[in-house]
């Protein structure tokens, strides 16, 4: 579903990513680990189309993305670190619009309170204006424009990152059933736990290389985190 | 799907309270400048009724007089209104006035600096037309405060308060990125919100604007005014089209939203401000004018001169004109004070030409100078299509000279053949003299002018906002 094909960006001669190739499958959630620095917002915003590539090719449902960037994103939900909303609006209301800008304009209020009910967000706090939401709020209010577009393929950068674990497990969870749902999930995080919990494959980032690609089943909790480490090394 | 962004982005402007704002400020703007206007022009017509009640009030006066000492009742006195000379330089003159259209209360433009009416007698023409002079071609810093100026200045300065954001806020709120997840091209929501922007302020500064003239009670029953109100509305509207492309164009370049308003301000600074009032210095100081005290000088010299020059003149009429035989001693001598004055005055004219030719001359400079850089300046063309429609333009008081010109030549020759005939007048001849009627220039010559303006700043603006768009395909959306 997600498909980079030596896939490299340079700025003014730095390069943020080096010749990655990575496929994510249906179903598949892979997680992106790496310093800061290494890379990971740069391969998610290639696949946004938002930074166009140096040489290579990000591929979505077998579409490239500077070729025909509103058709790939017609499958695809993208999570940022903090999804922000218009504070102005009620959650429902921006669902609305949202799902509206997907090419969803049809949803009744009932079949929206419902994805509000499927990300575990009150009906009551779906009146209330975004302006005064928790940023757990607002990332499960991410996940519901993602349920409501009906999303392949799903982007997140470091959508955890800030929250308490609670919400961080309430939202690895949705993850989770995401997957279980047959979406391809690429999600960079600094979260190694959440990594082996909810991903079925790791890649190690370093200098905008993928070192390592690793099956978290074949892994336990510190195989990862001493794995990681010695990469982060020298 | 544009719609559906427009509806939103309503919305947003609502939950600023912008579009209050925004009415707000227009309504108070508009009701004070259409009320200043309408106060200059009914000065004006209440300045013209005045001096035509006094020449008719002056007309009755002379026409007794003359029955009067006709019929024996009176002596003749010095001022003889039975004799020509008298009659037309110094007792009968007539006013040659110009009246507001009724859209003049829109934009005063010039027409507070300009004359719009003259005293037509048989003096020269530089003494009855002593103030044709556009001594600022575009004195857009100074006007007053009427509907043109609020059009000019603030319209555009709403335009940009209303979109000096409009993609940045988006972006600095963090909703761009997740904007541009969907299958929704950034110019479609661009399209959306500057159509949005568009509609409320043109729809407001439109509406107010009308409002304004209906409350003001501006007479639009005369012909061609509806018309003419139609094109200023075009031109209004196109003066805004041309700002939304300007600040199309700075968007694209993708800067924050402090950085847009700081440099949308320089533009309009440039273009509404600096650009007109160096235009205007720049023109003196290429091509000056002579002053008007220089030519009031000028008059005073050749008159001084051609007086003492009196019986000469004179010798030199009677060789230009043999048919003139002298009767008895006291008419030879009262026909020969009324030919020397004429004599006098065409020595003055003479004498003067150069003066006023080197005048004529700098100011077609000037205007020539003006209109190839007018173009410059987006201000300056809509300025000047708001004032040509009002009927406060260069244009129509160039016309009104002409006329008056034409008027006060018909003038003198009328009352010059009359001296030379050795006529008198009767109390039925002052019914004869003529009146000046004012015909404007054809309508069309106008509507074409404005509409060419119209398409100048309507193009300025598709091509600016074309780059705009262009552009918007490199907006630097992460980072
Ligand atoms: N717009 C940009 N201009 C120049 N360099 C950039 C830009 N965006 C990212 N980089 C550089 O690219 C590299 C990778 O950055 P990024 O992908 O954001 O890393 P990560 O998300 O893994 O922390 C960094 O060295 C960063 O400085
Ligand atoms: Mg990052």
């Amino acid at each position: 579903m997600l498909e980079a094909t030596n896939l490299t960006k340079r700025y003014n001669g730095v390069t943020a990513l080096d010749a990655l190739n990575l496929s994510v499958a249906a179903g598949e959630v892979f997680c992106l680990l790496g310093a800061n620095g290494a890379g990971k917002t740069t391969t998610i915003n290639l696949f946004l189309n938002f930074v166009a590539p140096t040489t290579g090719s990000a591929r979505i449902n077998g579409l490239d993305v500077v070729e025909q960037p509103l058709e790939t994103k017609k499958y695809l939900a993208y999570i940022p670190e903090m999804v922000m909303l218009y504070r102005n609006l009620t959650g429902l209301e921006n669902l609305e619009y949202f799902s509206a800008l997907a090419g969803r304009p049809d949803y009744t209020r009932e079949q929206l309170l419902g994805f509000f009910n499927d990300v575990g967000l009150a009906a009551d706090a779906a009146h209330r204006r975004v302006g005064i939401y928790s940023k757990g709020m607002r990332q499960k209010v991410g996940i519901a424009i993602a349920l409501a577009k009906n999303a392949k393929a799903l982007l997140l950068d470091e959508p955890t990152s800030g929250l308490d674990p609670k919400a961080a497990n309430e939202f690895s969870a949705l993850l989770t059933t995401l997957s279980a749902a047959g979406v391809a999930v690429l999600m960079a995080t600094h979260d190694l736990f959440r990594a082996k919990e909810s991903g079925t494959r790791v890649g190690i980032m370093k200098h905008g290389k993928l070192v390592a690609t690793l099956n978290t089943s074949d892994l336990g909790h510190a195989d990862l985190e001493r794995i990681y480490l010695e990469h982060m090394h020298d | 799907m544009l719609r559906r962004i427009a509806r939103h982005e309503w919305r947003m402007l609502f939950a600023e309270h912008a579009p209050w704002v925004v009415a707000a400020l227009l309504a108070a703007s508009t009701g004070y400048a259409v009320l200043n206007g309408l106060n200059w022009t009914s000065f004006q017509v209440a300045t013209i009724e005045k001096a035509l009640d006094e020449e008719a009030e002056r007309y009755i006066g002379l026409k007794q007089q003359v029955t009067a000492i006709e019929s024996g009742q009176m002596r003749a006195p010095f001022a003889d209104p039975r004799m020509p000379d008298m009659a037309g330089g110094r007792l009968a003159p007539r006013y040659a006035a110009m009246p507001p259209l009724p859209l003049a209360a829109l934009s005063i433009g010039q027409s507070d600096v300009l004359p719009y009416y003259f005293k037509v007698s048989t003096a020269s023409r530089e003494s009855v037309l002593t103030t044709n002079e556009i001594e600022n071609p575009h004195r857009l810093l100074h006007g007053r405060f009427d509907l043109s100026f609020v059009i000019i200045y603030l319209f555009p300065l709403l335009i940009i308060g209303l979109s000096y954001n409009l993609l940045s806020l988006e972006k600095e709120q963090g909703t761009l990125a997740l904007l541009l997840s969907q299958p929704v091209p950034l110019s479609t929501y661009v399209a959306g919100k500057i159509g949005v922007r568009a509609a409320l302020v043109v729809l407001l500064v439109v509406m107010f604007s009308i409002t304004g003239i209906a409350v003001g009670g501006v007479d639009v029953t005369p012909g061609g005014t509806l018309l003419r109100l139609a094109v200023w509305t075009g031109v209004v509207a196109a003066y805004g089209g041309f700002w939304f492309g300007v600040v199309l164009l700075a968007t694209s370049f993708g800067r924050s939203s402090a950085t847009n308003a700081l440099s949308l301000a320089t533009v309009w600074l440039l273009l509404v401000v600096v650009l007109p009032s160096t235009l205007n210095t720049a023109v003196a100081a290429l091509y000056p004018v002579p002053s008007r005290v220089d030519m009031i000088a000028a008059v005073r010299v050749a008159s001084d001169q051609a007086s003492a020059k009196g019986n000469t003149l004179l010798a030199k009429y009677y060789g230009d004109h043999p048919e003139f035989v002298a009767g008895s001693d006291i008419e030879k001598a009262i026909n020969d004070v009324a030919i020397t004055r004429l004599a006098i005055d065409d020595e003055i004219e003479e004498r003067v030409r150069p003066v006023v030719d080197r005048y004529d001359t700098q100011l077609a400079r000037q205007q020539g100078l003006v209109d190839r850089f007018r173009l410059l300046s987006p201000a300056i063309v809509a300025q000047d299509a708001l004032n040509d429609l009002a009927g406060t333009g260069s244009a129509r008081f160039a016309h009104f000279v002409r006329r008056v010109e034409a008027f006060h030549r018909d003038w003198r020759a009328r009352f010059a053949s009359m001296i030379v005939q050795k006529q008198r007048l009767s109390a039925a001849m002052y019914d004869d003299i003529p009146h000046f009627t004012y015909q404007d220039e054809p309508l069309g010559a106008v509507v074409v002018r404005a509409g060419v303006a119209l398409l100048l700043l309507l193009g300025a603006g598709l091509v600016l906002g074309a780059i705009g768009i262009n552009r918007l395909r490199r907006y630097p959306i992460a980072g």
